[in-house]
């Protein structure tokens, strides 16, 4: 009953999200994020015929569809990246370094546990692979939320609100797989299930109309070389270390 | 090991999960705070250094000597919580004018194309280590009182001196061992 209020529920506010978006040409604005929509919407209806009509297809259908919207929901935050940094390739610059290391840290990980069990890619569940690729997801997500409040990004509420929603869903759904048992319905399988409703509600919310990305404001600062602002930096901060020193002992 | 990637995973959602957290009422503060008139401006908003005559007395033990000296016990109380007060204020101020520091540097570098990362990092560290000493500052005024904290910092200074008294010593006696042992 539980399951098939937050299904109800789910599709109700996806379809209502979509129309929003035609309604207020947010779908132009955001393809990436209106096309994921869509197609957890499609996918929900897809899965419901599965399951009534060919149970023994249904495992594999579910599993296919839940990583191909991962792999969109990682485009989603590609998307939040570029319209964001759009006119900071300062902050673009430092967010792709900090992402390409992290990737380069997960791969290693991942080639490590590889060398040191065989056999741990027949003994790992599907469950167990989508916790370990959302928790990666999750940490880029920090990163890059991390780098924009670092460099003071300003966000329109559009973006924040994709990202406020994206970045809970992500986390909620990290959360929830690390105590979902996988068999039976416990507090966890609600979560779980739960945690996309709780996302659905914030970007309703957030994404009611088109709301401008306020633009990065133009300085004098602007103008100046890279090496002197770092150098100016790092100069005053020395200075205030050196103060400080001086204030204590004095 | 697998017992370790569920606890690393439940680490990455909890902290993704705060973080967004944060930055949902930072914004909000912020929307709040522009509907608002602006506040009166407070000790904290100050980015000029205090003048160093003052500084230096903040942390200096003349003045507590003299007010020892009247053997009042109610102004000594007064005087160093007063001192205390004084001191917190000025670590805030030097906070905030770190901070001042980086929003200015963020601000500059975020639209510069050829922006460094290592620079970069290296700022965050200089930055990190001066937020934790103005921490630890805070702390210890906190417990000790800055009278007390002068007195420290005086105290690892002369040991300073002395270690390196020493270390110049022994630099030199291992430098002329070693003529000796050369050949004549």
């Amino acid at each position: 009953m539980l399951s098939q209020s937050i299904w109800w529920s789910s599709i109700a506010l996806e379809v209502f999200l979509l129309t929003r978006g035609v309604c207020g040409r947010l779908i132009f604005r955001y393809p990436v994020f209106y096309a994921y929509i869509f197609f957890v919407l499609s996918q929900s209806i897809l899965r419901s015929f599965i399951h009534r009509w060919n149970e023994q297809l249904y495992s594999s259908v579910y599993w296919t569809t839940e990583f191909l919207a991962l792999i969109l929901g990682c485009w989603i935050v590609f998307e939040i990246y570029r319209l964001a940094l759009a006119a900071y390739p300062g902050t673009a610059k430092m967010a792709r370094k900090i992402l390409l290391l992290l990737f380069v840290l997960a791969l290693a990980k991942a080639a490590a546990a590889l060398w040191s069990d065989p056999h741990l890619l027949t003994d790992t569940t599907a469950l167990q692979i989508e916790r370990a690729l959302r928790t990666v997801q999750a940490i880029s997500i920090v990163a890059l939320v991390t780098v924009f409040a670092s460099y003071s990004i300003p966000f329109g509420r559009n973006l924040r609100g994709i990202l406020l929603g994206y970045g809970l869903f992500v986390a909620e759904r990290v959360i929830c797989l690390t105590f979902v048992s996988g068999a039976g319905r416990d507090f966890w399988f609600y979560a779980y299930s739960a945690s996309y409703l709780v996302a659905l509600s914030l970007w309703l919310g957030h994404l009611w109309s088109y709301q401008i990305i306020p633009e990065a404001e133009s300085s004098v600062q602007l103008e100046r070389e890279y090496q002197m602002v770092a150098a100016a930096t790092q100069r005053r901060l020395q200075e205030t270390r050196g103060y400080l020193r001086k204030a204590v002992r004095s | 090991m697998m017992l370790m990637i569920e606890f690393s995973s439940l680490i990455a959602g909890a902290v993704l999960l705060l973080l967004l957290m944060a930055v949902a009422t930072k914004g909000w503060m912020a929307s709040r705070q522009l509907q608002e008139p602006a506040p009166v401006p407070s000790e904290e908003d100050a980015t000029e250094p205090c003048p160093e005559e003052f500084v230096s007395r903040i942390f200096s033990r003349a003045d507590w000597e003299f007010v020892r000296g009247l053997r009042a016990g109610s102004i000594e109380r007064l005087f160093q919580h007063e001192r205390k007060k004084v001191a917190l204020v000025w670590v805030r101020q030097n906070s905030a004018m770190v901070r001042k520091v980086i929003r200015e540097h963020a601000e500059a570098a975020r639209q510069s194309k050829n922006l460094e990362f290592s620079t970069e990092i290296n700022i965050l560290a200089q930055f990190l280590t001066l937020m934790a000493v103005c921490g630890t500052l805070s702390v210890a005024i906190r417990i000790a009182g800055p009278l007390w904290l002068g007195g420290l910092a005086h105290f690892a200074q002369r040991l300073s001196q002395q270690v390196t008294k020493l270390q110049e010593s022994f630099e030199v006696g291992a430098l002329e061992k070693a003529r000796g042992a050369g050949p004549a």
